[in-house]
């Protein structure tokens, strides 16, 4: 395949990347009251965790050059425990008559939304930017 | 002979130029897409290419303007603003991205209008 825009790995990478956090922060603001999850206990909020892979290609010049690619490694659980509430007639109440809520935090969630869309349309920007540069160049020599 | 017209240092310069521009878009993509990678740090072009490139336009050295290759090492000069060690500064990509892409529309506009001049002289027509 013919490389036109060049620094694609690395941008497809990212918007990758940033979509999944998009779509595991609103799993997590859906879940944010869900008192009872599949397995049985309160719901636990997800995080991603990034990480970078190297690529290497032949770049036109002859020399190798390698690009970094991030990506979702994987998404683990939020450690932290969640407050509860004492709610005696809750289907989820424990003995006590206390009920355990997800350690969702909806601002914490919100800002990172707002973070993770800010870096997907940067990168939205870049692979813009790219392929009108390759425009320009297939337009050299035209009258 | 026909090499004669398309080694002029003005039309080599420019080539050169626009390799650095994609070049440079390369670099400013992989620091916006690792822009929240812990401990990245960003690349950009070696600023010894600027230098060299300058000196060989200025000098009109036809052989070095041939052999220059640009390179894409990491920015020592870059600090991290926050405590994960990284240290693309988002705002600072986006705006070198847009006047990255404007120096690369002139340098095409450059290429162009050399080969234009070429094809008047040949032709006689524009």
């Amino acid at each position: 395949m013919i490389n036109c825009i060049s620094s694609l790995a690395s941008t497809t990478g990212a918007l990758d990347a940033e979509r999944t956090r998009l779509a595991v922060i609103a799993q997590n603001i859906a879940n944010a009251n869900t008192t009872r999850g599949v397995d049985g206990h309160a719901y636990r909020r997800q995080q991603v965790v990034f990480d970078t892979v190297l690529q290497h290609a032949r770049n036109p010049n002859g020399g190798q050059e390698s690009s970094s690619v991030p990506r979702v490694s994987r998404v683990v659980d939020d450690p932290r425990v969640g407050s509860a509430i004492y709610q005696p007639g809750h289907k989820d109440a424990d003995a006590k008559g206390m009920v355990l809520l997800p350690n969702v935090d909806l601002y914490t969630e919100q800002a990172d939304m707002i973070v993770a869309s800010r870096a997907y349309e940067a990168n939205v920007a870049v692979f813009k930017n790219g392929r009108s540069m390759a425009m320009q160049a297939l337009s050299i020599g035209k009258r | 002979m026909i090499d004669a017209l398309f080694n002029q240092p003005g039309y080599l310069g420019a080539k050169r130029m626009l390799d650095a521009s994609v070049a440079r878009h390369d670099a400013i993509a992989s620091n916006i897409a690792n822009a929240e990678m812990p401990h990245y740090r960003r690349v950009d072009l070696a600023p010894s290419f600027r230098t060299e490139l300058q000196n060989a336009i200025a000098g009109k050295d036809v052989a070095r303007l041939n052999s220059l290759r640009p390179q894409v090492i990491p920015d020592a000069r870059a600090l991290a603003t926050n405590l994960d060690g990284n240290t693309v500064d988002l705002e600072h990509e986006l705006i070198e991205m847009s006047q990255n892409t404007l120096e690369n529309t002139i340098q095409t506009r450059f290429v162009s209008g050399a080969l234009a001049k070429i094809r008047l002289a040949i032709t006689g027509k524009s």
